[in-house]
């Protein structure tokens, strides 16, 4: 079995500034494996050593992506070796032309049965790459994973949707995005951290992977906060206890936190 | 000169840093402070992580780790809030790996990598501290036997060890240097037993009085060498002197950023108190002594990594950084106010932490006597 976990090398949000205005100023953040990926990694490797897969790191994005640094990160984190397409070409780029690069790439290494993503990336935050992945390649997609372990010639996963926890038999080939807390991950020690500057790491050209030109061309026109919760200072009278509990109880429905 | 860290570096903090997030809050922190107890399952998790191994031989399993990236990771262990002298294991270690037999050394490092505290030094006596000389436990060796007959005091984490890696003479040896000898003793032994003695600062480590009282146990329980037991423990004394100028690093860092953040928070007048000039007279040269401190224990850990002697150098990194450091969470205090003396805030337990460190470890003063006198030699 051959497993790809597709992860995004973004910028970290402890960096962060947030602007008078609400917007976000990641000028000035390093970057680092972005902060849901690291569940996808540990998905593919408790994968990988249940069935004696291969894992294979895979990213892209602009030039500035592969440095010893970020090649480190990763592979520092459960990958048997790493696979990377940096271009400036991709500066900027939107979702969907990232996720034609990924597919292209994940046809390329080959064979592949799994990819594993996290949810969404730290900066963008749109959820819709992994899905975008699976529909380049034809493949299934399920989002909001929270469990995959090896079945016979499939899968079973897990899915943690609103309405409850759904249990699927899987054939492979399959994208799969995890939930943020589908796993904890397990922290790089310095053993992994020594190791990852000895694994194989492979850099292909994007122009010579099968990419479908960009038709889509996005324009983002405006970004605004979510919008705060008023503070409704309610106040129930507590001479009857059971009645007030149920007056709680109902507000707090009302307002959807129940 | 380059003062940026390797790639290694980053990602073995930023590694420490998930940790730390995940499995030290300042809750669980806070929590420990107030029932007295040890952070045993963030111990656990370092070790599982393998932070506890690091810089113990690859033969024994760990990871060999140059002293700048150990006195890192002390710093930023520290500067969550936590005293706990990330490192002091290493020390542990160090003791039994150079100069224990190898069942001592099975026993212990067992007990390292289940992120126990495997032993308590036992040196300190009621009649004896900084003049070691003076110490008056003894260990009497007969017929593939010895016993011991004793008090030692103020002995850190005794109730959370399995062992005490005790140092006692022998009462025939005249020289005292050569009188002493090192000793691995179980606390379980017959004729052990512990009085707690309660204290205001370094609660999540228990203090005690030990009783050794015609404590007999069979003689293989000798660390090295029969009167060598001074000089094998001096050995690491420089390396626990950059650890502990490491730990008062982290903490004193972790007081200046709440003093910084509750100044510029903490409105009076109409305006935040980090306007008012004598506030920031105060962070700066709070700013000022963490640098100075920061260029010290970097630069004596860069020579330990270099082999270069360290002379007076560890005693006067000690010396400066527990002093300055203490000073820097005082200042803190005074930044809070009112505010800080509260139970439960941090800044109170940074400062009474701080404060045990310019005596733990060898105090001030004895730091000047090492110092000094090397000072004098070298120029002589």
């Amino acid at each position: 079995m051959k497993i790809v976990v597709a992860y995004k090398w973004a910028p970290n949000p402890q960096d962060a500034k947030v602007r008078p205005d609400g917007t976000v100023d990641l000028s000035r953040a390093k970057s680092a494996v972005s902060e849901y990926d690291p569940v996808a990694f540990e998905l593919a490797r408790r994968l990988a050593d249940a069935t004696g897969a291969e894992v294979i790191g895979l990213t892209v994005g602009a030039a500035a992506i592969d440095t010893p640094l970020a090649r480190k990160a990763a592979l520092s984190r459960g990958l048997d070796r790493l696979v990377l397409v940096a271009d400036d070409a991709l500066a900027g780029a939107d979702g969907t032309r990232l996720a034609a690069v990924l597919a292209a790439a994940v046809t390329a290494i080959g064979e592949v049965d799994v990819v594993l993503a996290g949810d969404s990336s730290i900066d963008v935050a749109e959820g819709q790459v992994p899905l975008t992945v699976a529909g380049q390649l034809g493949w299934l997609g399920l989002s909001r994973v929270s469990s995959v372990v090896a079945d016979g010639e499939g899968l079973t996963v897990e899915r943690d949707l609103p309405g409850g926890v759904t249990v699927l038999a899987v054939q492979t080939p399959v994208v799969l995005a995890a939930t943020a807390d589908a796993v904890v991950p397990k922290v790089a020690g310095m053993k992994d951290i020594l190791a990852a500057a000895m694994k194989p790491v492979e850099v292909l050209a994007l122009a010579d992977l099968a990419v479908p030109g960009a038709q889509v061309s996005l324009t983002t026109l405006a970004t605004a906060r979510p919008a705060g919760g008023e503070r409704q200072a309610v106040l129930f009278d507590a001479a009857d206890p059971a009645t007030a509990a149920s007056q709680l109880v109902g507000a707090l429905r009302q307002a959807g936190a129940l | 000169m380059d003062f940026g860290l390797t790639d290694e570096q980053e990602l073995l903090l930023g590694s420490l840093d998930e940790l730390l997030e995940r499995e030290c809050p300042e809750s669980y922190i806070a929590d420990l402070d107030l029932t007295h107890q040890p952070p045993t399952s963030f111990r656990k998790a370092l070790n599982e992580a393998g932070f506890g191994s690091l810089g113990f031989p690859e033969e024994f399993g760990g990871t060999p780790c140059d002293a700048v990236t150990m006195v890192l990771l002390a710093e930023r262990v520290c500067r969550q809030g936590l005293n706990n002298g990330f490192g002091l294991e290493l020390l542990q270690a160090m003791d039994i790996l150079e100069f224990g037999s190898d069942e001592q050394k099975k026993e212990i490092l067992g007990l390292l990598a289940a992120g126990d505290v495997p032993f308590a030094l036992g040196f300190t006596e009621p009649g004896a501290g900084s003049d070691n000389s003076a110490m008056s436990t003894t260990a009497v060796h007969y017929d593939g036997m010895v016993t011991f007959n004793g008090t030692k005091t103020l002995i850190t984490n005794a109730l959370q060890s399995k062992y005490l890696l005790l140092m006692a003479k022998n009462p025939e040896v005249e020289d005292k240097r050569k009188a002493i000898s090192m000793y691995l003793v179980p606390m379980h032994a017959q004729g052990v037993t512990t009085n707690r003695l309660d204290k205001i600062m370094w609660n999540i480590s228990d203090a005690c009085e030990i009783f050794l009282d015609d404590v007999t146990i069979p003689e293989s329980c000798l660390v090295g060498v029969k009167g060598n037991g001074f000089k094998q423990l001096m050995r690491n004394f420089e390396f626990e002197r950059l650890v502990i100028a490491a730990t008062c690093l982290g903490l004193a860092q972790c007081a200046f950023d709440d003093a910084a953040t509750y100044a510029a928070q903490r409105v009076q007048f109409g305006q935040p108190i980090g306007n008012f000039q004598l506030i920031q007279l105060k962070l700066t040269d709070m700013a000022i002594k963490l640098e100075n401190i920061r260029g010290f224990v970097y630069k004596t850990a860069w020579m330990l990594d270099n082999d270069v002697p360290l002379k007076s150098q560890g005693a006067l990194c000690k010396r400066y950084s527990a002093m300055a450091a203490f000073e820097v969470a005082d200042e803190a205090m005074q930044v809070f106010g009112g505010v800080g003396v509260t139970v439960g805030t941090r800044v109170s337990r940074l400062w009474r932490d701080l404060r045990g460190h310019r005596f733990g470890g060898g105090t001030d003063e004895i730091m000047v006597h090492i110092a000094g006198r090397q000072i004098v030699k070298d120029h002589s």
